[in-house]
C-alpha cells in the first residue's frame, strides 16, 4: 500500500518542482519586465529604473534569482508583489476564500445535478430525465462557459436590473455547476445503466423493490468509483470555470489575481498562483487515487 | 459498454444521422461565410461610421452595426475566417507536437520516450487556459503566438492518444509480420501503423478544435489573445460587451456563432468516435 501510493506521490512532487522551474524560466525569457511596465505607466528617470531593478533583484543572473526564490519559498516567504508592494502570501490569502467558496458551490451544484439527473434517467428511462442527460451534456460541450456567464450578466444585470443576483456568487456557480454536471452526467448514466444488468439488481427486482430504491440503494453506491474517476474532468471544469467566471463577474479570487499579474508581469504573484493551482491539482489527484483504492477493493493490493 | 445496451432503439439511428447532417450543415455554412462573406456584403470590416453606430439590422447592414458603426455581418465573416484559421492551425500544431513528436519518441525507445512524455505530463498537469495565458506572456499577443500557445497546451492529449493507439497496433499481427520482413522501425511506423491510428487522431482533433476555439475566444476576451485589430469572434465579444445595452446584436451574433460551431464539432467528434470506436455510445444516439 505504501509502495503503491509512494511512487505516484514522488512523481507528482517531481512534477510540481518541474512546473515551478519551468514557469520561473518561461516568464524570464520575456523581453521587458515589470519595471518596464511600471515605467510606461508612470514617469521614471533612467536612474530610478536602474535603482528599482537592483532593489527587486532583477539585475542578477537568472539562476541566482531562482535559487534565491526557492530558498525564500522554503521558509514560507512567497515574496513581495512587484506592483502592489504587498506580500504575495497576503494577496493569495485574501483571494483564496473567494475562489474556494465559488469552487465549493459549483462543485455542489454540479454533483447534485449530475448525479440527480443520471439517477432519475436510470429510474425512469422513458421520462424527461433521459432527455435531460443528453441536453445537459450537449450544453456543456457546445456552449463555452464564458458565453453562458456573459449571457447571464446580460439577462440578469442589464435586462432585468437584478444587480444583486450577480453579487452573491450564485449565478457563476450555477454556470460552472451546469458545465460540470454536463461533463459527468453521460458517463455516470452509462455506468448506472450498465450496472443495472448485474445479478444483484435482478435479485432486488425479484424481491419486489421499486426502481427508485434499486438505483439509490444498490446502484449509486456501486457507481461511486466512477464518480471519483471522473474527478479529473470535474477538476478541469472547476479550474477553468472559476478562472473565467471570476474575471467575468469581477470576483476578487485567484483567477482574477493571476490574470492581473500576468497582464502586469508581476512575477512573484504569477509564480505563486500557478504553484498553488499545480499543488491543488496534485493533491486532488492523489486524494482521488486514495479514495478510489479505499472504495474499490479490487484496486487494493 | 455491454452488448445489451449497444442495441439501439430504431429511432436513435435516425436522430444520430440527423445530428451528423446538422453538424455538416453548420460547418458548411461557416466555411461559406468565411470564404464568401466579405464579398457578399461588399463592405469592409474595419470601415467605421460615426452616424451608424449601434444601428439595428437593415438593408445595407444585415445584422446591424457595432459601437464604431462597423458592419457586424462582415466582421462576423472575417471573424469566422480568423477564428477557424487559429483553431485549425493550433490543432495542427498540437498534432505536430503531440502525435508526431510523441510517436517518434516512442519508436526511438525509452531514452527518448521518458523526457518527451515527461514534458507532456508537465504540460498536462496545468489547466490549459492557465498554461496558454502563461505562454502568451512569454510569446506576446498576436495570431502566431496564440496559435502556438494553444497548440502546446493541447499537444499532450494527442501524444497520449497516439501512444495508446500505437501500443494497440504494435500487438497486431501485421506489425509482427513487417518486423519479420526486416522493415526498419520508422518505415513500419509511417507505412503500416500511422494509417491505422489516423482515425484516433482525427477523432481527437474533432474534440480539440472546439476547445481551441473556446480557449482562443477566452484569451482574446481577456485581452491577452489576438490584438484589437484582429476581429476573431472572441475579440468581437470583448469589444461589444461594453456597449451591449445599446447594440446587443454585436455581442449576441458572435456568441451564437461560437456556440453553433462548437456544437457542430462536438456532434461530429461524437459521430467520429462512434465510427472508430463502435463500443462506445455517443452523445446524440
Amino acid at each position: 500500500m505504501i509502495r503503491a501510493l509512494g511512487i505516484p506521490l514522488l512523481r507528482q512532487i517531481g512534477l510540481i518542482c518541474a512546473i515551478v522551474i519551468a514557469v520561473f524560466l518561461l516568464i524570464r525569457v520575456v523581453p521587458g519586465d515589470v519595471v518596464d511596465v511600471m515605467a510606461t505607466e508612470g514617469d521614471m528617470t533612467e536612474a530610478e529604473i536602474v535603482e528599482l531593478r537592483a532593489e527587486l533583484g532583477l539585475d542578477r543572473p537568472v539562476p541566482e534569482q531562482l535559487v534565491l526564490w526557492i530558498r525564500r519559498m522554503a521558509q514560507g516567504d512567497l515574496g513581495m508583489s512587484l506592483r502592489f508592494e504587498r506580500p504575495v502570501a497576503q494577496m493569495i490569502e485574501y483571494a483564496i476564500p473567494t475562489t474556494l467558496a465559488l469552487a465549493a458551490k459549483s462543485l455542489a451544484i454540479g454533483l447534485i445535478l449530475g448525479i440527480g439527473i443520471a439517477s432519475a434517467a436510470t429510474i425512469w428511462p422513458r421520462g424527461p430525465a433521459a432527455w435531460l442527460v443528453d441536453f445537459v451534456n450537449l450544453w456543456s460541450i457546445a456552449i463555452p462557459t464564458f458565453c453562458v456567464g456573459l449571457a447571464a450578466i446580460l439577462i440578469f444585470a442589464i435586462g432585468l436590473g437584478w444587480m444583486k443576483v450577480l453579487g452573491n456568487g450564485f449565478v457563476p456557480a450555477l454556470v460552472i455547476g451546469i458545465d460540470i454536471a454536463g461533463q459527468i452526467v453521460k458517463p455516470l448514466h452509462e455506468e448506472l445503466k450498465e450496472a443495472s444488468a448485474a445479478p444483484y439488481v435482478r435479485a432486488a427486482k425479484a424481491r419486489g423493490e421499486s426502481p427508485a430504491r434499486i438505483v439509490l440503494a444498490h446502484l449509486l453506491p456501486n457507481a461511486a468509483p466512477i464518480a471519483i474517476a471522473l474527478s479529473g474532468l470535474i477538476l478541469a471544469g472547476l479550474i477553468g470555470g472559476t478562472l473565467t467566471m471570476e474575471v467575468l463577474f469581477g470576483l476578487p479570487g485567484l483567477g482574477t489575481l493571476a490574470l492581473q499579474a500576468i497582464q502586469g508581469r508581476d512575477y512573484p504573484v504569477i509564480q505563486a498562483a500557478i504553484l498553488l493551482f499545480a499543488v491543488s491539482i496534485v493533491v486532488v489527484n492523489a486524494a482521488t487515487d486514495l479514495l478510489q483504492r479505499l472504495l474499490d477493493p479490487r484496486l487494493r493490493r | 459498454m455491454q452488448a445489451s445496451f449497444a442495441a439501439a432503439k430504431p429511432a436513435s439511428k435516425a436522430t444520430a444521422f440527423r445530428a451528423e447532417i446538422a453538424a455538416y450543415a453548420i460547418l458548411g455554412a461557416v466555411a461559406l461565410l468565411a470564404l464568401l462573406g466579405p464579398t457578399l456584403s461588399g463592405l469592409d470590416p474595419m470601415t467605421q461610421s460615426v452616424g451608424g453606430s449601434h444601428a439595428g439590422p437593415g438593408a445595407a447592414h444585415w445584422l446591424g452595426q457595432d459601437h464604431l458603426g462597423r458592419d457586424i455581418f462582415t466582421r462576423l465573416a472575417v471573424g469566422a475566417r480568423l477564428t477557424m484559421t487559429v483553431a485549425l492551425a493550433s490543432t495542427a500544431t498540437a498534432i505536430l507536437f503531440g502525435a508526431v513528436l510523441g510517436l517518434l519518441a516512442v519508436v526511438a525507445g525509452r531514452w527518448a520516450e521518458w523526457p518527451v512524455f515527461g514534458a507532456f505530463d508537465l504540460v498536462r498537469a496545468m489547466p490549459s487556459i492557465l498554461l496558454a495565458m502563461t505562454l502568451l506572456v512569454a510569446l506576446g499577443p498576436g495570431v502566431p503566438s496564440v496559435t502556438l500557445a494553444i497548440g502546446i497546451a493541447f499537444a499532450p492529449t494527442f501524444a497520449y492518444v497516439a501512444r495508446a493507439a500505437w501500443m494497440r497496433e504494435t500487438s497486431a499481427g501485421y506489425v509482427a509480420a513487417a518486423n519479420v520482413m526486416g522493415s526498419p522501425p520508422l518505415t513500419t511506423l509511417v507505412r503500416h501503423i500511422a494509417p491505422n491510428i489516423l482515425g484516433a487522431i482525427v477523432t481527437q482533433a474533432a474534440i480539440v478544435i472546439p476547445r481551441a476555439i473556446t480557449t482562443e475566444s477566452v484569451l482574446s476576451f481577456f485581452g491577452i489573445g489576438v490584438s484589437p485589430g484582429t476581429p476573431t469572434w472572441g475579440r468581437m465579444i470583448a469589444d461589444a460587451v461594453k456597449y451591449v445595452e445599446r447594440a446587443p446584436l454585436a455581442a449576441l451574433v458572435p456568441v451564437l456563432a461560437l456556440s453553433m460551431v462548437t456544437l457542430a464539432f462536438a456532434l461530429l467528434g461524437d459521430r467520429l468516435r462512434l465510427r472508430w470506436d463502435p463500443l462506445r455510445k455517443g452523445i446524440a444516439s
